[in-house]
């Protein structure tokens, strides 16, 4: 309706397209979980990581797996277990014997997407050889750098930390995440869904059939696309005044940093995408804001021991701030 | 014979123990004299009257503050209050009941407070929405004289701005009519699903569509668009109650 009466700015029908196709197709597998594979879109959209946590049984890898499969691209998948070594990850120079030179050998994280599961089953040392690949998209080792190819996305499941065998990750890693999304027990309609499709082998039958719908190429042109959409200075300052609050805030120890604040905007931009606008609103930029900061802030440990959690302060904090109209 | 057999034997005995006395036997030690010279130190009577005399070292001794002008006013009044409580009845009821009662509730409390338990709220009959004020809203819609302000934006040809304050004013007929509960903290979406009439929520949905574009998306307005959109929330404003 809006494009009869407004010139129309933005050519997002092949955007609208591919995100239609990615939700048919994870739909056919995933029962519910609508918001999630929104967040997932929005993340491969807004160029981010994406951290999936959910107790054991709700589907976080299956939803990784078929997110991973719905691209054309270099997918590597590691399993994080304690023993892990950076180098298992990384990569590491290996001497041939016959050149007598010593030759690097390409570890998983060399690919496009790549799916590590259990992530918080390793300890803090495996974790920091990320820092520099989720960040910088490069990697050195031994005085050389190596840059990863577009797009580069690493998808991560953990368990709650509650769980046996699970490390807390470092604040710096998680800062590297746009999102952390939280994948709760499915409703009971859902449930008997997901019964009934595995009972008929719907499933099972429908995953080894799934297709890319999107190339690699297409991913970086639809980034590029999503990054230049319009954002009102207004809702820059809204967004400003929400990280900035949780850094004053009374029941946190450690509030958003810059990069939260550039992440809300970069993930609004692309919910706003799915949405079929090339401009944010208020409504996207509260939608983003508690995956995007539910990682970041860190309670007081009184407020921990209360049982508050980081949604509840960022609910506290988003009715403090007025809506800019 | 045996006897005399008992007596060799006998001797014989006696005659073996004194050998192996002999044998075994230690020199008896011998205790030498200690040579060396013993000077006897005496303590310095001066110095010990000294400390003994010095109250940094008197352990035993409690100082005794005397308590200041302020601190023995306060001493006053409250033994001045508490004669004055416990001579009267209602003094010995506020002892009897009102002090337990209150010690018994601080327990209580403590022991809330400790569990996490939100105290307040079992006292308040409305549910607790936030312990945070709210900041100053930057505007007030029921304060803005809003047909003045649009007719001023039109003049100056301010399409935009006219479109964000028919939505406004528009929120407020809403707000006035008690279909929406206004708050600076809710979005345009969370004002539609506020609505439970079908209808008004459809058409309410399109208007918002349309001042999003105008305002968030800053899309281009000319008057004949400003003068379609100014006559939907004419028509909204005609569907209300």
């Amino acid at each position: 309706m809006e494009e009869e009466i407004f010139e129309q700015r933005t050519d997002l029908s092949k955007l609208n397209h591919a995100v239609e196709h990615i939700k048919a197709t994870l739909a056919k597998i995933i029962v519910g979980q609508h918001e999630t594979i929104d967040l997932i879109i929005a993340g491969i959209l807004a160029d981010g990581h994406i951290l999936i946590e959910g107790v054991p049984g709700v589907a976080k890898t299956l939803t990784a797996k078929l997110v991973a499969k719905a691209i054309d691209a270099k997918y590597s998948r590691v399993q994080f277990t304690p023993d892990l070594m950076p180098s298992d990850i990384l990569g590491t120079p290996v001497f041939n014997p016959k050149t007598t030179q010593f030759e690097f050998k390409h570890g998983p994280i060399f690919g496009n997407i790549i799916l590590i599961d259990e992530i918080n089953r390793a300890p803090a040392k495996t974790q920091s050889a990320l820092f520099e690949v989720m960040e910088e998209r490069q990697l050195t080792i031994d005085g050389t750098s190596y840059k990863m190819d577009e797009p580069f996305m690493v998808l991560a499941t953990q368990n709650p930390i509650e769980q046996e065998g699970t490390y807390r990750l470092p604040e710096a890693q998680l800062d590297r995440f746009l999102f952390k999304i939280e994948i709760k027990y499915p409703t009971l309609e859902e449930e008997i869904l997901i019964i009934t499709q595995q009972h008929q082998k719907k499933n099972t039958e429908q995953l080894s059939h799934i297709k890319p719908v999107l190339s690699s190429q297409e991913v970086v042109d639809l980034r590029e696309q999503v990054r230049g959409f319009h954002v009102e200075p207004k809702i820059l300052e809204f967004t400003a005044r929400i990280i900035t609050e949780t850094r004053n805030h009374k029941s946190l120890y450690l509030g958003g940093s810059p990069r939260a604040s550039l992440a809300v905007v970069s993930a609004a931009k692309a919910i706003a995408a799915i949405k079929g606008r090339d401009f944010i609103t208020p409504d996207d930029v509260l939608q983003v804001t508690p995956a995007v900061l539910r990682h970041r802030i860190m309670l007081t440990p009184d407020k921990e021991m209360e049982g508050v959690t980081p949604d509840d302060v960022i609910a506290q904090i988003i009715q403090k701030i007025e809506v800019p109209r | 014979m045996t006897r005399y057999l008992r007596r060799y034997f006998l001797l014989w005995l006696l005659l073996a123990l004194e050998l192996n006395t002999s044998a075994t036997g230690n020199k008896p030690a011998v205790l030498h004299k200690d040579s060396a010279a013993v000077t006897v130190k005496a303590f310095d009577t001066k110095t010990l009257k000294k400390y003994a005399e010095d109250e940094d070292f008197a352990y035993v001794k409690e100082k005794k503050e005397q308590p200041s002008a302020w601190n023995r006013f306060w001493m006053w009044l409250w033994a001045l209050i508490i004669y004055a409580i416990s001579n009267t009845f209602l003094g010995s009821v506020i002892f009897k009941y009102l002090l337990p009662g209150l010690a018994l509730a601080g327990l209580i409390y403590v022991i809330m407070k400790a569990a996490g338990m939100d105290v307040a709220a079992l006292f308040s009959r409305k549910a607790k929405k936030s312990d945070i004020p709210y900041y100053e809203s930057l505007e007030n819609i029921h304060e803005i004289d809003f047909d003045s302000e649009i007719n001023n934006a039109i003049a100056q040809y301010n399409y935009r701005l006219a479109v964000r304050l028919l939505y406004l004013k528009c929120l407020k007929q809403l707000s006035d009519r008690e279909l929406i509960k206004w708050q600076i903290d809710k979005t345009n979406s969370a004002y539609y699903y506020e609505l439970s009439n079908p209808a008004q929520r459809e058409m309410f949905g399109a208007l918002t569509r349309r001042f999003e574009y105008v305002w968030y998306g800053d899309f281009g307005i000319n008057e004949h668009i400003f003068n379609d959109i100014n006559r939907m929330f004419g028509e909204f404003k005609q569907q209300l109650p």
